[in-house]
């Protein structure tokens, strides 16, 4: 039995290093860049901007298709059924792919996925509209305190990244606000904007995108926004907040570490061009280079920190 | 200005992305399971080295041509080559089965160009103050704007109403199967993996118009469709006529897809669904909605085009994409490095209006493109033999469904759900009601769910439900919907009764 | 004696059991909602139950009270119909090991052979067999290389 493993094992190094030896991975054709959700959200958005330059940088086509479903789960769960050969990847996104498997079994689990970078964040933010009475977080938390219950503010989806802020920081502060769940954070704006809720919990990008139409009382960074320098973080008003939501990309597993490593350097490039910093950041995303070396560590600290926000928020047990 | 926008518009280039992008939006609509989101997102990355304004007429002539060729699936397969077109099949396939399938082809084309053209000139003229509708819709609007579109369950299944809402409520069951949209729990999947995703709107359409369908087509030797004795053209003139009689149906149904396609929780198919049910409220007596009424075909086509217009004026105004072809638009703006918002039709005048003008130059190509197509569509479907017929839609179903989410489970469910469908509709339960709940329901669930935890919040649940002025005039039209039908009939009772 | 024979008719029996699906559908969703966690899941779907069950049960009831031999299966021929959707569900059941296109034609061939009411003849059989493999063919290549489908 034992030497049985041992010889699988072997010819398993031995073909691994056959693979390695006789030809450093490369791609051969376009790659299908899987999105685990409908378009026009963040991670489409992010997907589109990396597109032209991976064209640019390395010569094939980068084809962006959806497969909605269940969150995001339909997509995961299938990752890894396809083939490893580095012509297929898809976006990953946290919390989702560590709250949901902990909620139940959605049909992935968080250390099966090959998650090999995570190239940016977009950083919680309260959004209000701007013309609402609310001009600084002070104005909202003591109205929040003063009525319980009666600040309305609307978010994506529930045990989400803008759910998770949203009891955090009722708890950091001691008021009570409603959150109320929307799909997507394209409706969540929309209910905001149409003075359907009285705040927002959003992302950076809302504010990138919206403009001139709403304010942003605070943003959930280490240092500002370099696109709202006069936007204070959280942590300026006393309340220790960094976070949001984490994007980046995940192989099938059975991909080998060449082709992760490729990968992995792939977009690790197209985040240090300056171009595509830029275009990034003018959407409201900020940048993050955790790339296939760091990422252990990575998702150990965020797995930790979200399954605890999540437990102490009675979402999962 | 305006008169360089439009020549601006007018360029070979322009013109010529204009036309194809109309033909290969027809043909990727006709196709069901292949959607205008899934041909503009791939067509995206050759849109980077055009110019913006070329791009952005490429990707709305294939969004409105798709939007029009779902119309022939469902009007000669009984099977909307797209969500959109889900009213379409009430009327054109009953109108097709009886040789009328020419007629209702032409018919279908005339009142999308009338919808896109109402569309796009409302886009032209009016995007900024229209753009308010969609923010004035809160969730409990979302709710009601639903309710109205299930009262429509009401009037398809006449005569057994218990069985109409059985099967609707079926429709929303099956909508709620899955990872819940808004509240994260898992329901109704019994721990397998299969079910985790939901029913996809679009492969449960194939299922369970198309299967049925073909399993009756196998199991008689008859035609498949009743054909005149010679097929030239399409019924262009008596089209003409019976559209040109019809203005004031196709010019409201046109409005009200262009107001449904501003909200961004709707689309397409409410929009359909909410003319045809209008139209069929409105209707003459001698008219028979259901059984191949012209005009059932006209509200449907008018409005759901009228949607591409409609669904651009909050893409571009409020950067909030209507539908999800709006969303992939958004998308490759972006890229372009546009920014949209109510500053973009001051800032990037010449970009939005030069799009504008290609829109509706599109839709003005789509009538003799739509045409030559149709006509193609419609005699190919008649003349091929049965036996190549029915497995050339069956392999279709297949490969259409697969690749929406490029998943074999989903076809397996799209089959299951369409013997389903022919079973159950066998025995009084029809397909329509279930698929208008499995529409609706969600919009109905999330929208109540959302009003509710405001309305709780703010202590106001009587006034969140029934004190604002739009929630109360959707629900005044569908209790006249509801009621209106019941009053006639009694009505031609009496005067019945008293005849004798 | 006639109302006993309608109450044993294909459509008094289907019409009694597709109604009871219903209704059992509708109960099976009400247990289901018990192991939510969230309130907001539970209020739609326990809803829409309730009015299932009783809008099933009234057409239950009322088939159950007045049997007629409406409704059922009608004329047609059953392999014909069974031949078309077993196909269809094998090509899909074999489509991840033999491939898209042969599971295809497997699904092809039982709807052809089903749909086929005329004799088959030596140029109808050339015909339709070879029209089938070009159809099939254009259609995969349209799918796999126009639209990057990525079919297996």
């Amino acid at each position: 039995m034992l030497r049985r493993s041992i010889l699988k094992a072997g010819a398993a190094a031995a073909f691994a290093l056959s693979i390695g030896t006789a030809a450093q991975a490369e791609l051969n054709g376009p790659v299908n860049y899987i999105i685990p959700f409908g378009p026009g959200g963040e991670s489409d958005i992010s997907a589109r901007l990396q597109q032209p330059f991976f064209k640019d940088k390395f010569g094939q086509d980068m084809v962006v298709t959806y497969q909605p479903g269940g969150g995001g789960a339909v997509g995961w769960a299938s990752l890894n059924g396809l083939s490893g050969d580095g012509q297929t990847i898809m976006g990953v996104n946290l919390p989702h792919i560590i709250i949901k498997p902990a909620q139940k079994d959605v049909g992935f689990t968080t250390d099966g996925l090959n998650s090999f970078y995570m190239f940016h964040f977009t950083p919680d933010a309260i959004v209000v509209p701007a013309d609402s009475p609310y001009q600084t977080l002070a104005d909202l938390v003591e109205d929040a305190k003063a009525n319980p219950g009666q600040v309305t503010m609307s978010g994506s989806g529930k045990a989400s990244a803008n759910h998770l802020a949203q009891i955090k920081f009722d708890k950091m502060t001691g008021a009570l606000t409603t959150y109320v769940p929307f799909k997507g954070t394209g409706a969540s704006t929309t209910a905001l904007l149409g003075k359907q809720v009285k705040a927002q919990w959003g992302y950076t990008t809302v504010g990138a995108k919206q403009g001139e139409a709403v304010r942003m009382l605070a943003v959930a960074m280490e240092d500002r926004h370099p696109l709202f320098p006069d936007v204070p973080t959280f942590k300026e008003l006393g309340y220790d907040m960094v976070g949001g939501a984490y994007r980046g990309i995940a192989l099938p597993a059975s991909a080998s570490a060449e082709t992760t490593k490729m990968w992995s350097d792939m977009i690790g490039e197209i985040n240090s061009d300056p171009g595509f910093r830029q275009q990034m950041l003018d959407g409201g995303f900020a940048l993050l280079d955790i790339s296939v070396d760091e990422m252990g560590d990575f998702m150990a600290a965020r797995t930790e920190e979200y399954l605890n926000d999540a437990r102490e928020a009675g979402l999962i047990k | 200005m305006e008169l360089g926008h439009f020549l601006s518009a007018m360029t070979p280039v322009n013109l010529g992305l204009a036309l194809f992008g109309v033909i290969a939006g027809t043909i990727v609509g006709s196709i069901p399971g292949l959607t205008a989101t899934m041909a503009l997102a791939i067509l995206v990355p050759i849109t980077f080295s055009m110019e913006p304004a070329s791009a952005l007429i490429l990707l709305g002539a294939i969004y409105t041509g798709a939007i029009y060729g779902g119309a022939y699936a469902a009007i000669l397969l009984n099977t909307p080559g797209t969500p959109s077109a889900i009213a379409t099949t009430f009327d054109g396939y009953p109108m097709a089965k009886r040789g009328d399938g020419d007629l209702a082809v032409a018919l279908a084309c005339f009142a999308s160009v009338v919808g896109g053209m109402v569309g796009a000139i409302a886009l032209l003229f009016l995007a900024p103050p229209l753009s308010k509708v969609a923010l004035a819709f809160g969730p409990i609007e979302y709710f009601w704007l639903s309710i109205f579109g299930l009262s429509l369950i009401a009037s398809l299944s006449e005569g057994n109403l218990a069985k109409g809402l059985a099967g609707g409520a079926f429709g929303m069951i099956l909508s709620t199967v899955g990872v819940a949209e808004i509240s994260a729990d898992i329901r109704l999947t019994f721990g397998s993996q299969v079910l985790i995703g939901g029913f996809g709107v679009v492969g449960a359409l194939i299922g369970l118009y198309c299967i049925p369908v073909l399993i009756d087509l196998v199991a008689v030797p008859d035609r498949h469709l009743k054909v005149e004795e010679d097929v030239k053209t399409l019924r262009i003139g008596e089209a003409y006529r019976i559209a040109a009689r019809s203005k004031f149906n196709l010019i409201r149904s046109s409005v009200i897809g262009t107001i449904v396609g501003i909200l961004p929780g709707a689309g397409g198919s409410v929009a359909g669904l909410v003319a045809y049910s209008e139209a069929k409220r409105t209707a003459k007596p001698h008219q028979t909605f259901g059984a191949g009424e012209p005009d059932g075909i006209m509200a449907t086509e008018s409005a759901n085009n009228a949607t591409v217009g409609g669904g651009f004026i909050p893409t571009l105004v409020l950067g909030i994409p209507g539908t999800p072809p709006d969303a992939i638009v958004l998308g490759a703006l972006l890229i372009q490095g546009v920014r949209t918002g109510p500053a973009m039709f001051t800032q990037s005048g010449s970009i939005v209006y030069t799009f504008i003008y290609g829109l509706i130059i599109a839709t003005i190509l789509m009538l003799p493109a739509g045409l030559l197509i149709g006509r193609y569509a419609y005699k190919s479907i008649v003349t091929i033999p049965k036996a190549v017929l029915v497995p050339t839609v069956g392999f279709m179903t297949i490969i259409g469904t697969f690749s929406i989410r490029n998943s074999v489970s989903d076809v397996i469910i799209m089959i299951c759900l369409g013997v389903f469908g022919w079973v159950v509709a066998r025995f009084g339960f029809k397909a329509s009601p279930i698929v208008l709940g499995l529409i609706l329901g969600p919009i109905a669930e999330q929208g109540f769910v959302q009003g509710w935890t405001i309305g709780a919040a703010t202590n106001n649940l009587f006034g969140m439900f029934f004190g604002r002025p739009i929630s109360q005039a959707i629900l005044a039209f569908t209790l006249i919907t509801l009621i209106l039908p019941l009053v006639l009939a009694r009505k031609q009772r009496k005067a019945a009764l008293e005849g004798k | 004696m006639m109302s006993a024979s309608k109450a044993k008719s294909q459509g008094q029996i289907g019409s009694l059991l597709t109604s009871a699906f219903f209704v059992v559908a509708g109960v099976v969703t009400l247990y289901d909602t018990t192991g939510y966690s969230d309130r907001d899941s539970q209020v739609f779907p326990q809803t829409v139950a309730i009015l299932l069950i009783l809008t099933a049960g009234i057409s239950f009831v009322h088939r159950f009270l007045r049997p007629s031999d409406e409704d059922g299966f009608g004329t047609g021929v059953w392999w014909r119909r069974c031949l078309l959707v077993l196909t269809m569900a094998a090509a899909c059941l074999a489509m991840p090991y033999i491939g898209f296109l042969p599971a295809g034609a497997i699904a092809f061939a039982g709807g052809l052979i089903a749909a086929m009411h005329d004799r088959w003849s030596r140029s109808t059989a050339l015909l339709y067999w070879g029209a089938g493999a070009v159809i099939m063919v254009v259609f995969f290549a349209f799918f796999k290389f126009a639209l990057l489908v990525p079919l297996p």
